[in-house]
């Protein structure tokens, strides 16, 4: 086996040296000498030059300068909480992370080693106290609370989806939007009769596949009834028939023709292209879709949307994903790390994030811009609030067994029938497993 | 033609050493066995720090219910049985093994029959060069010219249109991709194993060529009698190289499909590899890392049967020339 003995000779090498690389880029950032106020270590999920690192850029040297401690910032992008895995094993633990909820809550929230940020919700900025900043509603969602009770969590934006068109093309919706499936549907056909294609997908992205038949269990049966489905070990919970319902109009959409022909072959980004140049009229997606189609949209492109039908007689409700701080229970330098994620709620900060970043603000009294003023109001009407498939975390559960065979349905595969009792299945085999 | 003993050659990757027979009596022996540890021992040491301790931590964390941080609860073998009873990793397993064999013999087989072609072309140094390129190109690069190529409105679909083609294929639906990547790869490595394999054919010296034509050989006489038995030792280096790298194959798959990392790449398409990435970092969900590291280790377990089978199936004495 020389052979194979050489050849790992070869990789062991090249992987010291590696290691000896990071080592020497740690050093670096570590080794700055602090100023009085003390130092905190921040690992970003924003990158240099994103409209956000550029508000919370700001936000830090405003930081610095008032209370004279030293932020060590590194705008790692979206991999920081993979890396924080590993970290969270060394003594190179940061003192303060940021991320979406669905990444923060599997490696801090829910493994316990999340600290719980009472000081932070505790703390006055702009005369009144943080806890009280944040619209009471989203602080319901009991997942960002700890075993203890106490919030791990501070968010400081919200992402939301609804259903967004060209105001300049379909006017009459802004005025006059679906308020639910029936009337969702009488629009969709209405399109297809004028010989529009009503509705593009992405199809590739399991995630924004699974937003239709998570969100329509949601609306029917209330926040938290997917994830209670999920967690249900019989599978027993399947057999509902407000479960079927909801399959079988994901599998109206689905073989129904209303949507690009060829969405079930394609890769991301080129059916939201498609649909931001004039290929569709709805796209289902996130409140980031005016940042990121922005650059491609069609000239004159007005973008507005509706929220995601609801049904008649439940309360009005919207997806509200977080996107905030945490601060690991290793921190070293936990107080000052609070103070930090208090400070940059200030309404300067989170003005710039509606106005300079377009995003969506989690303090209500934030400005926004033009381009989310309805999935705001959506927001702002909303009763009660879910999170992207209804947070659901299990290992592997979503990645393994939800997404693949709501693929099958969405891309037309299988029909509402065989997609429930696929799903039984593997569910009671997922739980078997999990033991 | 063919001698007993094993001489090292040092041109390509010497095979299998078995220990010296008669137990070091000249002055060059005693010397090597000097130098042994001054130049292994370094080596060794790396190796034991960066490979050997990590898989024997990787073995007990398998045999572990852990998050990648927080407690750890002992759970046995349970992990194993969990990855064997999982469907999805029977055909992500499944998926592996076809890119090691299938797209394996096929790029043998063209890698070879390049060989022959190339060895008596005009300007075969640029044509090398030419095949060898693919495999400079990072795999994001294909990922992402893919959707370019193969999108429903794609290169593909737009030439095709001329031709009357409108219910073209789907070329990147969830079934699809797959062979598509093993095309792929069969694209991009060939021209790396053609390269090596070259190498070998290049120093059969040219009298045996004389010798063949004299007797009038076939061209298939030449690969079955002189070419082949004298490339053995570089074809099985190959062999070795390829097991080891097809099982690793991960980026490919992940750009591929699954939007050159937005998302997922479709079960469709996983190998081992991506299954193990998926347990432990999919970001999705809590990382489940005793099961991830129960399939790394199954992979590891099945790359070392393998390179052990294949160099007992390939052990030829050395000839020399």
């Amino acid at each position: 086996m020389s052979t194979t003995f050489r050849f790992s000779k070869t990789l062991a090498v090249l992987a010291g040296a590696a290691l000896a690389l990071t080592a020497c880029g740690g050093g670096a950032t570590t080794g700055a000498g602090a100023k009085d106020g003390g130092t905190v270590t921040y690992w970003s999920m924003w990158k240099v030059g994103e409209p956000q690192q550029k508000v919370i850029a700001d936000a830090i040297t405003d930081f610095e300068k008032q209370t004279g401690a030293t932020v060590k910032v590194q705008w790692q992008g979206r991999s920081n909480t993979t890396k924080l895995v590993p970290a969270l094993n060394t003594n190179n633990v940061p003192d303060i992370v940021d991320g979406a909820y669905a990444k923060l809550a599997p490696v801090l929230g829910n493994t316990g080693e999340a600290l719980p940020l009472t000081d932070a919700y505790a703390t006055v900025v702009d005369g009144k106290k943080v806890s009280d900043l944040i619209p009471s509603k989203y602080l319901a969602a009991s997942n960002i609370k700890g075993a203890d009770g106490q919030p791990w969590m501070l968010p400081y934006s919200l992402s939301s989806d609804a259903i967004w068109f060209n105001a300049a093309k379909n006017p009459g919706l802004v005025t006059a939007p679906p308020a639910n499936w029936d009337g969702f549907m009488a629009l969709l056909n209405k399109e297809k009769a004028a010989g529009q294609v009503p509705l593009a997908a992405d199809g590739d992205i399991a995630g924004y596949n699974s937003a239709w038949f998570s969100n329509l269990v949601i609306h029917s049966e209330g926040p938290g009834s997917f994830a209670k489905i999920a967690a249900d070990k019989t599978g027993a919970a399947w057999d509902s028939p407000a479960v079927l319902a909801a399959a079988q109009k994901v599998q109206q959409l689905a073989q129904g023709g209303y949507l690009i022909n060829g969405y079930n072959a394609s890769k991301w980004p080129a059916q939201q292209q498609a649909w931001a140049n004039g290929g569709a009229e709805l796209l289902l997606n996130g409140s980031w879709i005016p940042t990121e189609t922005g650059t491609y949209a069609a000239k004159g492109f007005q973008y507005s949307s509706f929220p995601f039908p609801g049904v008649t007689g439940r309360p009005a409700m919207a997806r509200a994903d977080f996107v905030g701080w945490a601060i690991p229970k290793k921190a070293k330098n936990p107080a000052l790390a609070q103070k930090l994620a208090a400070f940059m709620l200030n309404k300067k900060y989170q003005d710039a994030y509606g106005t300079r970043a377009l995003v969506l603000p989690i303090r209500a009294d934030a400005l926004t811009a033009p381009e989310m003023a309805t999935v705001k109001k959506a927001l702002d009407n909303a009763t009660e609030v879910y999170q992207a498939d209804d947070g659901v975390t299990f290992p592997g559960y979503t990645t393994k067994v939800y997404w693949p065979i709501d693929d099958e349905l969405f891309l037309g595969k299988i029909n509402a029938t065989q997609f429930v009792a696929k799903m039984k299945t593997a569910q009671i085999a997922y739980w078997k497993a999990q033991g | 033609m063919s001698a007993p003993t094993i001489k090292r050659t040092g041109r390509a990757p010497a095979p299998a050493q078995k220990p010296e027979r008669g137990p070091g009596g000249s002055s060059i022996d005693r010397q090597r066995r000097k130098l042994l540890v001054p130049f292994v021992g370094p080596a060794f040491v790396f190796y034991t720090i960066l490979f050997i301790v990590p898989a024997i931590a990787a073995a007990w964390i398998s045999l572990n219910e852990w998050a990648g941080s927080g407690p750890m609860t002992f759970v046995g073998f349970k992990n194993y049985i969990q990855v064997f009873q999982d469907p999805l990793f029977v055909k992500s397993f499944i998926n592996t093994l076809l890119l090691l064999f299938v797209v394996g013999a096929v790029i043998f087989i063209l890698a070879f029959a390049m060989t022959l072609v190339l060895r008596d072309m005009a300007g075969k140094k640029v044509v090398r060069n030419v095949i060898f390129f693919p495999h400079l190109v990072n795999a994001l690069v294909f990922g992402v010219l893919a959707g370019f190529i193969f999108n429903p409105g794609g290169m593909v679909n737009t030439l095709l249109k001329p031709f009357g083609v409108t219910e073209s294929p789907a070329w990147l639906a969830q079934d699809n991709i797959f062979p598509l990547i093993m095309a792929t790869m069969v694209a991009t490595t060939t021209g790396y194993f053609t390269t090596i394999l070259m190498a070998g054919v290049d120093r059969i010296p040219p009298y045996f060529y004389e010798d063949c034509a004299l007797a009038g050989a076939t061209a298939f006489q030449r690969l079955r009698y002189v070419i082949l038995p004298l490339t053995w030792d570089v074809f099985g280096t190959c062999a070795v190289l390829w097991t080891i790298s097809s099982i690793k194959i991960f980026e490919i798959i992940w750009v591929f499909g699954g939007s050159s990392g937005a998302g997922i790449p479709p079960t469709q398409s996983w190998t081992t590899a991506v299954y193990t990435y998926v347990t432990a970092f999919s970001g999705q969900s809590t990382p489940a890392y005793g099961a991830a590291t129960a399939s790394a280790i199954i992979s590891l377990a099945l790359v070392s049967v393998l390179v052990v089978l294949l160099r007992r199936a390939m052990r030829r004495d050395a000839i020399e020339f």
